[in-house]
């Protein structure tokens, strides 16, 4: 069966078994309703000119499938293993709880996987979960809120510090059939809270994967979070995934997404401002090769007076690689004296490469600062003769300067094994 | 050491250098002057293997070998050193790190074990000291946001450390101030071993003053038009350009 079959199947199957009263049901449902009546976005779409679903939707698809033991072998000697951490491990969107570890000892602090802990904590679950991520009009979402298998659920209380980092880690393991794993994260912080949360995604096996995930952070007052998303998914991997930040007044959000790995992988990334003084940090890094494609679609909307955000994405493409940057800052009516500042720079080091770019500011309100740019190009060849004529061959000039360029975005990384693993990769693929 | 034969190089269709002729002997300083857009830099450039300029004609060799034919990056491991009339900022490298990629890479060249970490950093507190280096800019980018004199100090502490066999130096004087320039001559003056070779190119006699020149070459319309000693330098100071100029419309 196709995908859209496959999905027909696992929710009239999903019905069976649900309790229809249950709110959290209804929400599926009505989700469910939504998706059928968007369908899968095609290129038609503005929002999805570049991105197309085809390949994925059209591959074949089966029910379920076991979990292959070389996943354990796997995780073991992942970079995300070697990170001292709270540690959650999904493979193809399922818990595994004896890959996971938990360093945390604070019991107010919740860190667990949502299919379960939703159970136990159905006030603060209920309070907040699908009231982030957008489902109408959004298919993908949707598509997630329906079919969502499972995914960490995350509360530190007010006043709390998470003292290890959270990482998510998700592994989509290909090697007996292609798969569809749809992660569901929860986040809540609590005012004046803290937290680092590294959502990674990792792949195996030669068939096909694709991942649809949403994430939803909401930041209470005076909250920090510090939030990375590495996609690092090698053989056939296709991913979606949504990720919605909510933040309340005097909240510092710092996010930086890394897409190092992957044949198709489309990032969207919304940060809503709901109160003064907030602080948002957008960064990312793409590096692509072969015929790999990323599009990072980002909407930041400033709701309120007196926030600052900082918006910087590079990227580097080999081959015949593409990539795709729409930024859309939203200043609404009252956000006066907003501070936005968004850049997006891009490496082409093949003629075969392609990127497009595309920066959208709608500004409502007339006391504002915001400024965007664009670029694209080669590596500058005035740097590239002055090593050279210190003695540094072509190849290792080259090396420094792309490792100059994603300096930029490597120092807004707090946690040193996600630099080492950039580095690697930078080392590796160019 | 160094042997350039009737040079004759051209940008974009526009011809610049017309045939220079130039021999420098292990241990001899040679200083060249000219007035502006004579074709100074382009020389600088051309020996130092930027790809812009495209060789017409003649031929420059090395200790032997084909500089011409060589990369870049080879000429330098094979002992020439550019200190740039406008060096490039590069930001995100950091002056260390590429300083230790540079001697490295070199050593690599010459069939050399790296470097040990401790050797270098010693090596390198010596060279910044000699040329009064503040810390702070070694730590910083590659000539990211340093001063105009700042980068041409940073220039000959690199030629410092890479310890060339010829230093061609493009006008490393100008924007200098008086201590500074007093420096720059003590790095040079020190690297000198009788068997090291020096081109200096500069507009004033100042720093020959410093480091004294065993010849000086007038460049003009990409030919050296006339060759002396240290005297021609004080001669041009006094009397400019023109009379050398009438001369060779004179002659042409
Ligand atoms: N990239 C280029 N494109 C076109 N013309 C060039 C280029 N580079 C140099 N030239 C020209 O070549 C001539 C020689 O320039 P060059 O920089 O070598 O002069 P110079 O002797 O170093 O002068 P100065 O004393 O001002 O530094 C000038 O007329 C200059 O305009
Ligand atoms: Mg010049």
């Amino acid at each position: 069966m196709n995908l859209q079959e496959k999905i027909n199947q696992d929710f009239s199957q999903y019905k069976t078994q649900a309790n229809s009263s249950d709110a959290f049901v209804q929400l599926r449902e009505q989700a469910f309703t939504e998706f059928e009546k968007l369908g899968f976005p095609s290129t038609k779409h503005e929002e999805w000119k570049y991105t197309n679903l085809k390949p994925i939707a059209e591959q074949s698809f089966q029910a379920t499938c076991e979990i292959n033991p070389a996943v354990h072998a796997f995780v073991k000697q992942s970079i995300f293993s070697t990170i001292q951490a709270n540690r959650l491990v999904f493979v193809n969107g399922s818990f595994v709880q004896e890959l996971s570890t938990m360093l945390e000892t604070n019991t107010e602090i919740i860190i667990g996987s949502l299919a379960t802990e939703r159970h136990k904590h159905k006030t603060i679950f209920e309070a907040h979960f699908g009231k982030y991520a957008q489902v109408e009009g959004q298919a993908l979402n949707a598509l997630n809120t329906a079919l969502l298998s499972d995914g960490a659920f995350v509360v530190v209380p007010d006043g709390k510090t998470v003292s290890h980092p959270i990482v998510i880690l998700n592994i989509t393991d290909s090697s007996a059939i292609n798969v569809l794993a749809q992660p569901r994260n929860l986040v809540v912080i609590g005012k004046s809270a803290s937290v680092t949360i590294i959502e990674a995604y990792e792949a195996m096996g030669t068939n096909a994967a694709f991942t649809n995930g949403v994430t939803e952070v909401y930041a209470a007052e005076n909250a920090h979070v510090e939030h990375y998303k590495i996609q690092q998914q090698a053989g056939e991997s296709y991913q979606n995934n949504f990720t919605q930040i909510f933040q309340e007044a005097n909240t510092n959000i710092n996010h930086v997404t890394l897409t190092l790995d992957g044949t198709m992988v489309r990032n969207n990334l919304h940060f809503y401002m709901n109160g003064e003084n907030c602080n948002s940090l957008l960064y990312g890094l793409y590096i692509t090769d072969s015929k790999d494609f990323v599009d990072n679609h980002t909407r930041v909307d400033h709701a309120k007076p007196n926030c600052f955000s900082d918006e910087k994405y590079k990227g580097i493409l080999k081959d015949q690689s593409t990539a795709v940057f729409n930024g859309k800052i939203m200043v609404h009516l009252d956000a006066q004296k907003t501070n936005a500042y968004q850049r997006n720079q891009n490496i082409l080091l093949s003629d075969d490469a392609t990127v497009n770019t595309k920066p959208q500011l709608e500004i409502f309100a007339d006391d504002v600062k915001c400024t965007h740019g664009a670029t694209i190009g080669q590596l500058d060849e005035e740097p590239m003769f002055y090593l050279r004529s210190r003695g540094i061959p072509e190849d290792v000039a080259r090396k420094l300067l792309l490792n100059a360029f994603a300096d930029d975005i490597a120092e807004k990384i707090n946690i040193p094994e996600l630099v080492t693993l950039l580095e690697q990769q930078i080392e590796h693929k160019l | 050491m160094l042997e350039i034969k009737e040079l004759k190089a051209e940008i974009e269709g526009k011809k610049i250098l017309n045939g220079i002729n130039l021999v420098v002997k292990p241990g001899e300083v040679h200083a060249i002057m000219g007035p502006n857009g004579a074709g100074k830099s382009t020389l600088s450039s051309v020996l130092a293997g930027r790809a812009d300029y495209e060789v017409t004609g003649g031929t420059v060799s090395f200790n032997g070998k084909d500089l011409l034919d060589m990369a870049p990056e080879d000429r330098a491991r094979e002992g020439v050193f550019l200190a740039f009339q406008y060096p490039v900022e590069i930001p995100g490298v950091s002056t260390t790190n590429f300083l230790k990629t540079a001697i490295n890479e070199k050593r690599k060249y010459l069939g050399l074990e790296p470097m040990e970490a401790t050797d270098f950093l010693k090596f390198m507190r010596e060279k910044m000291e000699l040329m009064e280096m503040d810390k702070a800019l070694t730590s910083r980018s590659l000539n990211e946001g340093f001063s105009g004199g700042e980068k041409k100090r940073n220039e000959v502490f690199q030629m410092a450390m890479l310890e060339p066999q010829l230093s061609i130096m493009d006008e490393t004087d100008s924007g200098l101030d008086i201590d500074a320039l007093r420096l720059v001559s003590t790095g040079v003056n020190k690297l000198k071993d009788g068997k090291r070779s020096f081109v200096v190119i500069t507009h004033y006699q100042r720093l020959l003053d410093y480091i004294v020149p065993d010849f000086v070459h007038v460049l003009y319309k990409g030919r050296i038009v006339k060759s002396g000693d240290a005297n021609l330098a004080k001669e041009l100071e006094v009397k400019g350009y023109d009379w050398i100029k009438e001369e060779v419309e004179a002659g042409a």
